[in-house]
């Protein structure tokens, strides 16, 4: 079954409220992907975001099910911001970031 | 006995002479003073953020303010910001609002997350935005950004303290917004993860601005709601458009300089790899400090600065799946 999210932004087509984000995750996405249901998320009249909005989103999400989750969740309607800090995300969550190796605290 | 001294110019620009003459923060003595200059004060962003939150530690500790060479000169702009209602402080000057009353966001004091969804409402107004986009989202996403880390990282008793101004006369043509908070400051909130950092507050600064560093979970991106990206991004933000950058937290402070066109084309993910100052100061700051400068004419498409900062910063493993945008 595709299920379509629709992200309401705040003033402006500001999308920033994480709190809202973080219910989305839990309530929404992550059960629609326990179902094994596809997922739309629909920014139409999103005009920017934040990264800890994305990040709150679906950062979870990329996480527990890996890179094979983006063949069940597609974005529409996100201009070229959003995308940039959905795909900045999306980099990040499954593919680390490489300039803190050195700074992990070390394991004894 | 904790003084305040605000200095002709409590600017971005000279803030190292400001920071190494005061001395905010004293349990001992019940009294504190505000001592204004004698003949003129060119105070910015940074200063009246500080102000405020410094008088509210004041009020939470049960000091009383006084003010000392408070005159009309010195005191209507700060009047006209809104510091005074935070200080306790009775400004006995009547202040003149100018016509064209505006351009600058006064100092709110934001304690919650409905605060932070009115003042980025205000913004776009108070700053005179309505037709400058791109700024707008720029001012929105730093004012976002920095406000939730005050109200997720720094259990200020206080909350956190804000304003803004956008800059149009003599100089680059630029807003600078600055958020300030007197709680537990950047290297406890790291140390819990990163306990290198105690009782090294410079090396926690640094931490800071690295993409990925979290207090909240040790190494692994991030928590599900913090990825320890948001002052990475912030500070990527004002490398891209060549503006100022500064943290102040504990006793250092670091300030990513204004950076030339050449420049602007790499990003460092270290902090102190990039053309920076960076003091360690003679008094502490009990709390974080943040500020950037937003040069407006360099904006450009502001859409492009996300994708800027992405490409800048590759992954580590490899993504063999896309994202499907449709």
């Amino acid at each position: 079954m595709k299920m379509v999210i629709t992200i309401i932004p705040g003033d402006n087509g500001f999308a920033e409220d994480k709190d809202s984000a973080k219910k989305i995750r839990l309530e929404i996405i992550l059960p629609a992907l326990e179902r094994s249901d596809e997922i739309i998320l629909d920014f139409t009249g999103v005009t920017s975001t934040t990264q800890s909005f994305i990040h709150a989103l679906i950062g979870e999400t990329l996480k527990r099910y890996g890179e094979d989750v983006l063949d069940r969740i597609s974005f529409h309607h996100c201009n070229p911001q959003v995308q940039s800090i959905v795909s900045l995300v999306v980099d990040y969550s499954l593919g680390g970031f490489e300039a803190i190796e050195d700074e992990k605290p070390k394991k004894n | 006995m904790p003084e305040f001294k605000l200095s002709p110019s409590t600017s971005i620009h000279a803030l190292k002479s400001f920071l190494n003459s005061n001395n905010f923060f004293d349990s001992k003595n019940s009294k504190t003073v505000v001592n204004f200059p004698e003949r003129w004060l060119h105070i910015e962003p940074v200063g009246l953020v500080m102000l405020a939150a410094w008088g509210a530690w004041c009020k939470r500790t049960g000091k009383s303010i006084e003010a000392v060479n408070l005159t009309k000169k010195v005191g209507d702009y700060t009047a006209r910001m809104k510091v005074f209602d935070h200080l306790d402080v009775k400004y006995d000057h009547q202040v003149l609002e100018h016509e064209e009353a505006g351009r600058f966001l006064p100092v709110k004091n934001i304690r919650d997350a409905k605060d932070v969804k009115d003042v980025i409402a205000d913004v776009s107004v108070l700053l005179h935005l309505q037709d400058d986009l791109e700024a707008l989202s720029a001012v929105q996403y730093c004012m976002s950004e920095l406000l939730r880390n005050v109200l997720e990282h720094a259990s200020s008793p206080d909350g956190a303290f804000v304003c803004a101004h956008n800059f149009h006369g003599k100089g680059p043509h630029r807003i600078t917004l600055a958020v300030a908070d007197c709680g537990i400051g950047i290297t406890q909130h790291l140390s819990r993860a990163y306990p290198k950092v105690i009782n090294d507050d410079l090396e926690a600064i640094r931490l800071s601005m690295l993409p990925g560093i979290t207090g909240a979970l040790p190494g692994v991106y991030g928590t599900p709601d913090n990825a320890g990206a948001g002052l990475f991004i912030t500070r990527s933000m004002a490398k891209g458009l060549g503006g100022y950058f500064v943290l102040i937290s504990g006793n250092a402070a670091y300030r990513l300089r204004r950076a030339k066109d050449n420049e602007q084309l790499t990003l460092l993910p270290d902090p102190f790899a990039d053309r920076a100052d960076r003091w360690k100061l003679p008094s502490a700051w009990l709390g974080t400090v943040a500020v950037i400068e937003i040069p407006i004419d360099k904006i450009g498409e502001y859409e492009g600065l996300f994708e800027w900062i992405r490409q800048q910063l590759p992954p580590k493993k490899q993504i063999s799946k896309k994202v499907r945008f449709t």
